[in-house]
């Protein structure tokens, strides 16, 4: 399966295509050049273009999009009520530009829509890389935490407490996320669970690529 | 002046076709061949200053050598040029072929090419003071700065005027900048603070106000160089200033002096720098690298571009990789 992951580093691009094989039972071919961002609002900005362009000019099956939701408003069960949408929500605004965007273009390259998936690390990708490991960190804790005004971590904990440093090197990263993503042996029911808003979602809308094959 | 360069082995260009304009910009990742193209332009001026062989060149020696194809754009649209290489690149001949009264018009031609210029301005090189007799013309690394500043004092004050005022306009913090001249005939830059009576001396200039210095330096004299190429146009300049350093290079493309203009060809791994030809899209090309092979893309030939970048900026697209023109990962 050809599938483009749009993410901000190479590390976060290993875990997608790992999240992607485990929930999808098939090899994921990531579209090259590898699909970049250079953080929020890039992402937003360039996710209409990148979206008509995997439509009319590549044969890809779909598209993974995946970005950090640092301080911002998590992404929760209720706003997955039909016609809801939090405007504070990073997952909630990529989600109406993939809907706005895809609504208006007529099919290409033998399929009638481009499958997508977005998912939104709370409040960075380390945290989910540490699931299963460290018990304190999930989606809940940090909810609970800003709600009493006291995070229960930092980015850059997190950063400390998967690489050991808050200066990794890019392969270091690129193998943590792998044996992150690995640990789970493809089945992520732990990481939905721990992270039901920003991973669950991004999990959801992969197993419909299953359900609803393109074309 | 240049119409296009067709490339045939040639350093990293295997076979591959360069479409010019008035101004290029030419982004891609490292190894793409973007100095390959400066460099060709080089080996062509420093073959027009010798005699050509006029004709056809002879067919390829079984591909044992590479070549270089220079189309020119009007009056000279009929002139070709061919300059056959060595496997390292350097030139062996070149051929030149036309129509008319084929060796006057050639020179003519050659007259405007030997003024080609390839600059990439070196801080340690802008900030050397020139000795007495050093040439007056500022150098491709941007020795001479000096000398070539005090003859403009000397010779050519308005246009000197001209150079200080852009540079107090873009840099303010400056109350002025100039040449001092020692009793041996060294000439040496310096430079004033506003609000501070201490002069500052070319080793305490930043690499960007070297090369913002350079760079006006180029602008403002006349003649212009018939092609001006620039390596790495955005290096040590601050983000916020490269407007300025874009619209320094648009004067010399469209002068507004009724001056002869200069075709320019730069470099730049700056998205910011790209950012700001949104709207210009006709002048950047970017250099996608396959494997060992390289080729030339314009951005305005991809016809759904204009439309679809919509309130993106085009450093995000560039760098998202969608454009092409990215390095590639492990």
């Amino acid at each position: 399966m050809k599938v483009a992951l749009l993410s901000e580093s190479p590390a976060d691009e290993a875990a997608l295509r790992l999240i992607a094989e485990g929930v999808l039972g098939q090899p994921v071919e990531a579209v090259q050049p590898p699909l970049r961002a250079r953080g929020w609002p890039s992402v937003a900005q360039v996710l209409p273009v990148i979206l008509r362009h995997l439509h009319f000019r590549t044969d890809c099956d779909g598209l993974i999009v995946t970005a950090d939701a640092d301080d911002t408003v998590v992404h929760t069960e209720m706003h997955e009520r039909p016609g809801y949408f939090h405007p504070g929500c990073r997952l909630c605004e990529l989600r109406a530009i993939v809907r706005q965007t895809l609504k208006h273009l007529p099919p290409a390259q033998g399929r009638v829509r481009l499958n997508t998936a977005v998912g939104m690390a709370v409040p960075a990708v380390e945290a989910w890389y540490l699931c299963g490991r460290d018990e304190s960190v999930t989606e809940a804790a940090w909810i609970a935490g800003r709600e009493n005004g006291a995070p229960p971590y930092t980015r850059r904990d997190l950063k400390q407490r998967v690489y050991g440093t808050i200066h990794p090197s890019l392969p270091f990263e690129v193998q943590r996320a792998e044996e992150a993503m690995l640990r789970h042996r493809g089945d992520f029911r732990r990481m939905e669970f721990d992270f039901p808003g920003g991973f669950g979602a991004l999990v959801a809308d992969l197993k419909r690529w299953r359900l609803a094959p393109t074309g | 002046m240049i119409a296009s360069i067709d490339f045939t082995n040639f350093k990293i260009l295997r076979s591959a076709r360069i479409e010019l304009g008035p101004f290029n910009l030419i982004i891609g990742p490292n190894g793409s061949g973007k100095t390959s193209v400066l460099l060709a332009l080089q080996r062509l001026r420093q073959f027009a200053a010798r005699p050509p062989v006029y004709g056809k060149p002879p067919a390829n020696r079984r591909g044992e050598c590479g070549a270089l194809h220079f189309r020119f754009a009007a009056p000279f649209a009929d002139i070709e040029a061919c300059l056959e290489c060595e496997p390292d690149g350097s030139g062996r001949a070149l051929y030149v072929e036309g129509t008319g009264e084929l060796p006057p018009r050639w020179a003519k031609l050659v007259a405007r090419l030997t003024t080609l210029r390839v600059v990439a301005l070196d801080q340690a090189a802008l900030a050397r003071p020139s000795p007495a007799g050093a040439p007056i013309l500022l150098g491709d690394d941007g020795t001479n700065l000096p000398a070539a500043l005090h003859r403009l004092q000397r010779e050519e004050p308005e246009t000197h005027m001209r150079i200080e005022s852009e540079f107090r306009r873009i840099l303010p913090e400056y109350r002025s900048v100039g040449v001092e001249v020692s009793s041996d005939g060294t000439r040496k830059l310096v430079a004033e603070i506003e609000g501070e009576s201490r002069r500052l001396g070319a080793d305490e200039l930043s690499q960007g106000t070297l090369v913002l210095l350079g760079l006006l330096v180029l602008t403002q004299v006349r003649p212009l160089p018939a092609i001006l190429c620039l390596e790495e146009i955005d290096r040590g300049i601050h983000p916020r200033l490269l407007r300025e350093i874009r619209d320094l290079l648009y004067r010399m493309s469209y002068p507004e002096d009724g001056a002869e203009p200069a075709q320019i060809l730069t470099t730049t791994h700056s998205p910011y720098l790209l950012d700001l030809f949104r709207e210009q899209l006709e002048e950047v090309i970017i250099a996608q690298k396959r494997g060992s092979e390289a080729t030339f893309e314009r951005l305005s030939d991809r016809a759904d571009l204009r439309e679809a970048i919509g309130n993106a900026s085009l450093g995000d697209l560039w760098y998202s990789g969608i454009l092409g023109g990215v390095p590639g990962e492990f």
